[in-house]
């Protein structure tokens, strides 16, 4: 925790399943003002679960969601607008309207909310996308160009309200390595020169340790490490090691269905039990996974996510 | 689980989904002036784009109506009164309806299409974060301007369809042009008129109300926005078809009303 008083964003307790599987267990962090907190973690492991709450997309099925001191699980569709004015949020594509241009999207929350004049609209606008370096391709429409410039236009979008919390969803991912490097220094500007509050879900271990204030490793639905990004690399807990040194040390284990089917914890001291040998790894609530299964397994996951909006879309869980 | 794979629940809920945001997006209305761009856009895509296809149509219906009726006609001598069976079909029931299903073939499959695309791509979310109601900025102006569009396509279908049939009429039946439009005026009276634009509205709303509907609902990638888009075909013809007996049925009550026999 930072000395600047009240966290912006508190999350207590906060649970949610979907599609019979525990997404979030129990969370529970707090994102001070003026920090950039990294959220880190296996794919699929409710990342960007915890985000979608975050911004009221979903409804936590226990426990409390704080932004600024106000509870949000409990508020009105209203209030939550209004809340919401207080963020910018950078989507995983981008998330540009697609029959708009660069422009009109970034102009978007300007029309929507503010009673600018169209000239300081043109004003804001053109000095969001020269921050992103986009102010050239402003005419072009979103099929038009590349998904690295989606994403920056995105960016540009969610900061044209100058808000004071920016989240980001996997602002790195799909970029080459000279943009991403961009990005990065982006986030790190706004902090230094804003004061911006900012989260970012990403596993992409390299921005993490270039932007992070502190580093939150995400794991199974809990906050398994919060820390400065010193504290995360000297870390001894296996999974946080195995996942920064992208495999190379510590252990991965993930739980296999069975497992939490049965709410097997993830239990990190539980180690001995897994035995490759012995043949029942299932019955000590842990598999080893290959990559393909990891894979399809977070592809189950995310298609759970979407089932428990349209339950009707989810007879796969019951073969 | 179990239960919400039963198929009437889910027609149950698709219908109530559809309906509550049909009623939110009228409660945006007030807005058309703030969304008139996207509003003409919409006209122009359903109308304007629409127009050729819609004309060709009720053009070939029209001249197919004619025909067969010229040979049912024909056997009682009759073959002059084929405009006045024309002019009533195509007012009452084949303008609004054709253009209809026209209509949710070309407009309602793309629009649902359209908006599942931004669902997946997290369009909707980012308008929902950025504090625009998607149901004001995304389902207002699509059923604005499909309820705009549809009468006005299907007054121009209708008048287009009649000249079909009069063309064959003419070229094929033998009726003099002076004794088709004679007939045809007989055809039709205003209430059969404004009955006709009261059903392409109910139609174009309906068309509207579930492609936006299925779109917004739309999960699980590229399959999914196939399924909404195949989902709204089917479901908006289903209704058109419902809402047309019902509405023909309301017709039957309403002319006897009005001429008298009730």
């Amino acid at each position: 925790m930072s000395d600047n008083g009240k966290p912006v964003v508190e999350f207590t307790d906060v649970s949610k399943k979907l599609g019979g599987r525990q997404i979030l267990d129990k969370l529970s962090f707090e994102v001070a003002k003026g920090e950039t907190f990294v959220i880190i973690g296996y794919s699929g492991s409710g990342k960007s679960v915890s985000l979608r709450h975050m911004v009221g997309l979903m409804q936590p099925d226990d426990g409390s969601i704080r932004i600024d001191g106000d509870e949000i699980t409990t508020m009105s569709r209203k209030e939550l607008e209004l809340m919401r004015r207080k963020f910018g949020v950078l989507f995983q594509s981008g998330a540009l309207i697609a029959w708009l241009t660069l422009f009109e999207n970034v102009e978007l929350p300007l029309v929507e909310h503010t009673r600018m004049s169209r000239k300081k609209r043109a004003e804001v606008v053109q000095k969001k996308l020269e921050l992103v370096n986009l102010w050239d391709d402003r005419d072009k429409f979103p099929a038009e160009i590349s998904g690295g410039m989606k994403k920056r236009g995105g960016l540009a979008r969610a900061l044209a309200l100058d808000p004071g919390l920016v989240l980001y969803d996997e602002p790195s991912s799909g970029l080459d390595p000279v943009i991403a490097y961009e990005v990065d220094k982006l986030i790190n500007g706004l902090r230094d020169d804003h004061g911006m509050t900012q989260i970012v879900v990403t596993h992409d271990m390299e921005s993490a340790f270039t932007i992070a204030s502190r580093i939150g490793v995400f794991y199974h639905g809990e906050m398994i490490q919060v820390g400065t990004p010193d504290e995360i690399r000297a870390s001894q807990i296996p999974e946080v090691q195995h996942f920064i040194t992208g495999g190379r040390e510590g252990q991965v284990s993930m739980r296999s269905d069975a497992a939490i089917a049965r709410g097997v914890p993830p239990g990190l001291n539980s180690r001995r039990d897994v035995s490759p040998t012995t043949g029942n790894e299932q019955d000590a609530g842990y598999v080893l996974l290959s990559e393909e299964e990891v894979a399809a397994s977070a592809t189950r996951e995310s298609s759970d996510e979407t089932s428990s909006l349209e339950p009707e879309e989810s007879q796969h869980e019951n073969p | 689980m179990k239960l919400s794979n039963n198929a009437v629940l889910n027609a149950v809920k698709g219908a109530g989904n559809t309906l509550v945001l049909l009623l939110e997006a009228l409660g945006h209305i007030t807005q058309v002036w703030h969304r008139r761009r996207s509003i003409l856009n919409q006209m122009h895509v359903i109308g304007t784009q629409s127009l050729p296809i819609t004309c060709f149509f009720m053009l070939l219906i029209g001249m197919v109506f004619a025909l067969q009726t010229g040979i049912e006609f024909a056997r009682f001598g009759q073959t002059n009164l084929v405009g006045l069976v024309i002019v009533s079909a195509m007012v009452r029931e084949l303008g609004p309806w054709m253009t209809a299903f026209v209509l949710i073939a070309r407009v309602g499959s793309s629009m649902a299409a359209e908006i599942g695309s931004m669902k997946v791509a997290e369009e909707i979310d980012a308008l929902e974060v950025m504090s625009i109601n998607p149901a004001s900025f995304v389902v207002m102006p699509r059923v604005v301007g499909y309820a705009l569009m549809g009468p006005a396509l299907t007054v121009v279908g209708t008048l287009i369809g009649i000249f079909g049939g009069g063309i064959v009429a003419n070229m094929q039946l033998g009726v003099q042009w002076s004794d088709y439009f004679r007939f045809a005026e007989r055809g039709a009276e205003a209430l059969d008129i404004y009955w006709g634009l009261l059903k392409s509205l109910v139609f174009s709303v309906t068309a509207a109300a579930v492609a936006c509907s299925n779109g917004m609902r739309t999960t699980g990638g590229a399959v999914g926005v196939g399924r909404a888009s195949r989902n709204t075909v089917v479901i908006s013809l289903t209704l058109v078809v419902f809402f047309n007996y019902l509405l023909t049925s309301f017709y039957r009550v309403v002319k006897m009303f009005v001429s008298g026999v009730l």
